[in-house]
């Protein structure tokens, strides 16, 4: 097999492979806990009999390799296993969450794109000047301040000059989307940060790159204006890279909101994970681990059909 | 390759050397000063002095306690540091063991070892360290491995890509004919011809495990109470963010100096390996 199809072929058995791995690293992390689940359950006082009787509804006394595959068929079909905290379907509890983190992070991800493409395409147009040297200091720093420590500060400058911002008020969309736009505002600006710096270093560089190549001279000399080189041959040659950086940025996004949600108090899936931590909820804990770790493979393996796509030369290596 | 011949520097790369190293400077002098002396203890807590703002007893006030916050700031600093470093160490130690055998011998050793590394990096953020904290329980030694673990596919990528490049000049060709064991080929020929691009690495490291660390100490699930730590500081003070912000302020200023500087500081590295490199 070979060029297109057999790019994309091997990119997907990649994909299986890779899914198939996480799925085994989270069922072995969860399996090496120290301590007997059912017992740990039940606490100190039960008896002999009702940890037994627990272990085998829970089925924790069939050998590792069926739990294994009872869990993995759970999963894949979107339906894996009770929480003991909440005594719910994981499932559930998942998708009620998920508007949360998922809304931060597609907010979070636009405001990126927003910010650091017009900003690295100016800075881009002068390097070295004055205002393209304080963008690089100043992406410097906010490189540096960990999303938390940003909502914090946000959350400061918002209360002691406006005085507008309400924290810790979550309104779901389906009631006012409005509203539920504008209480994740603050949150998704804290996650998108040090992502804007990282996305505005990496483009300015991509681009004064691609500027000083040979076509750009070319179409230069052509009469070409800048405004059409940039917009028609730079940043088409710049997006190819930065397809595999948005990548890497909205994974890191989606792990920064986990933190940033315990700040602001909203019900996304990081307040979920540290309830299920705090009360050692196993299903519900393996769950959440594994649908991120599948959303953020997936992310990879877009990418990186996207980045084929735009630039044929990437299939040929 | 790490040459004293070539010491060239770019007044661009002095810069940032300056600039990191000051910032840097800040958090280890307070560091090593915690050590033998800190203004008050940084557990005596103070019923008559809660919530002071800064002034010249408590240069960066008291919490609600009434600790004393330059004391635990300094204090706190000695966990960053120490998490940091050791976290780091073990995740070069792992990513150097994994990653040089993974480029020299590549075929299937290689193939298995990336998946595996790949697949610890498909877990977005601080979410593989908080579930191994998880199991396993909160306190600094399983944060330190934890993060070990996390970050050693990074090094594992540069030291594979390195060697990848390395193994194909003549000098490893000529070893290997005059019959040169691989492990002495991987360990005394190739690791020496990657501390210039491991160096950057490391202190990048250093700073993104801070990042992590104080996350996880914020989560309440790293450095754990009465032991001050920056995360943990910020989020007790969140409470009192509108009547007392220098609680938050401090130890956050604190927090970016320290990873502020070390980004500063591999971005000289970084600078000075890319003109450097050019000879």
């Amino acid at each position: 097999m070979q060029g297109k199809t057999g790019y994309f072929v091997g990119k997907l058995i990649e994909l299986v492979v890779t899914l198939f791995l996480v799925s085994l690293l989270v069922f072995i992390a969860f399996s090496i806990i120290p301590g007997d689940t059912a017992r740990v359950m039940l606490g100190p006082d039960a008896t002999e009999a009702q940890v037994e009787l627990l272990r085998q509804q829970m089925g924790l006394d069939k050998p590792l390799i069926v739990r294994y595959f009872t869990w993995l068929f759970g999963i894949i079909t979107f339906n894996p296993g009770t929480s003991y905290a909440y005594n719910m379907s994981v499932g559930t509890l998942i998708a009620q969450r998920l508007p949360v983190t998922l809304g931060m992070s597609v907010f979070a991800m636009l405001m990126v794109i927003a910010i650091s493409y017009p900003l690295a395409v100016l800075s881009a147009r002068k390097p070295g000047r004055l205002g393209d040297q304080i963008c690089s200091v100043i992406g410097h720093v906010l490189f540096a301040i960990p999303p938390y420590v940003a909502s914090l500060l946000l959350i400061l400058i918002a209360s002691s000059m406006f005085r507008l911002i309400t924290v810790g008020t979550y309104v779901k969309p389906s009631d006012d989307f409005l509203a539920y736009v504008v209480c994740l505002l603050l949150p998704s600006f804290a996650v998108a940060l040090p992502k804007i710096a990282m996305s505005f270093k990496f483009l300015r560089s991509s681009i004064i790159e691609q500027r000083s190549s040979d076509y750009v001279r070319t179409s230069k000399s052509h009469g070409l204006s800048d405004l059409r080189i940039l917009i028609r041959h730079v940043l088409p040659n710049s997006n190819v890279s930065s397809i595999t950086i948005i990548s890497i940025i909205l994974s890191d996004i989606l792990g920064g909101s986990l933190i940033v949600e315990q700040v602001f108090n909203l019900p996304g899936l990081g307040r979920l994970l540290l309830a299920a931590i705090s009360r050692r909820d196993f299903p519900l804990l393996s769950g959440i681990v594994f649908y991120l770790a599948f959303i953020t493979v997936l992310l990879y393996f877009l990418s990186d059909i996207a980045a084929a796509v735009s630039d044929p030369r990437i299939r040929l290596k | 390759m790490l040459s004293t011949k070539t010491k060239y520097r770019s007044p661009e790369a002095s810069a940032f050397y300056t600039a990191g190293l000051i910032l840097l400077g800040i958090v280890v002098t307070a560091f090593l000063v915690s050590l033998f002396w800190t203004p008050y203890s940084p557990d005596a807590t103070d019923a008559a002095a809660k919530l002071i703002a800064p002034c010249a007893e408590h240069p960066f006030g008291t919490d609600n306690f009434g600790r004393d916050v330059l004391s635990r700031v300094m204090s706190a600093s000695k966990y960053t540091i120490y998490i940091s470093a050791a976290g780091v160490a073990i995740a070069l130690i792992l990513g150097t063991f994994a990653g040089i055998p993974a480029g020299y011998f590549g075929g299937y050793i290689d193939k298995g070892i990336m998946l595996l590394g790949n697949s610890i990096m498909c877990f977005p953020g601080i979410l593989l360290a908080l579930v191994a904290v998880a199991v396993f329980g909160a306190s600094v030694t399983n944060v330190i491995w934890a993060l070990g673990l996390v970050f050693a596919p990074t090094f594992a990528r540069v030291c594979r890509v390195g060697t990848m490049e390395i193994k194909e000049l003549d000098y490893i060709a000529h070893a290997r004919v005059m019959g040169v064991k691989p492990y002495r080929i991987m360990g005394f020929h190739i690791f020496p011809n990657l501390v210039p691009q491991l160096l950057p690495a490391t202190v990048i490291g250093l700073a993104n495990m801070t990042l992590f660390e104080s996350g996880m100490s914020y989560l309440g699930l790293g450095v754990q109470p009465p032991d001050a730590s920056f995360g943990k500081m910020l989020s007790d003070s969140q409470a009192y963010i509108r009547v007392a912000p220098w609680l938050v302020i401090f130890p956050a200023l604190m927090l970016v100096f320290y990873i502020l500087g070390l980004y500063f500081i591999s971005e000289g590295l970084r600078v000075n390996l890319s003109k450097g490199g050019k000879r």
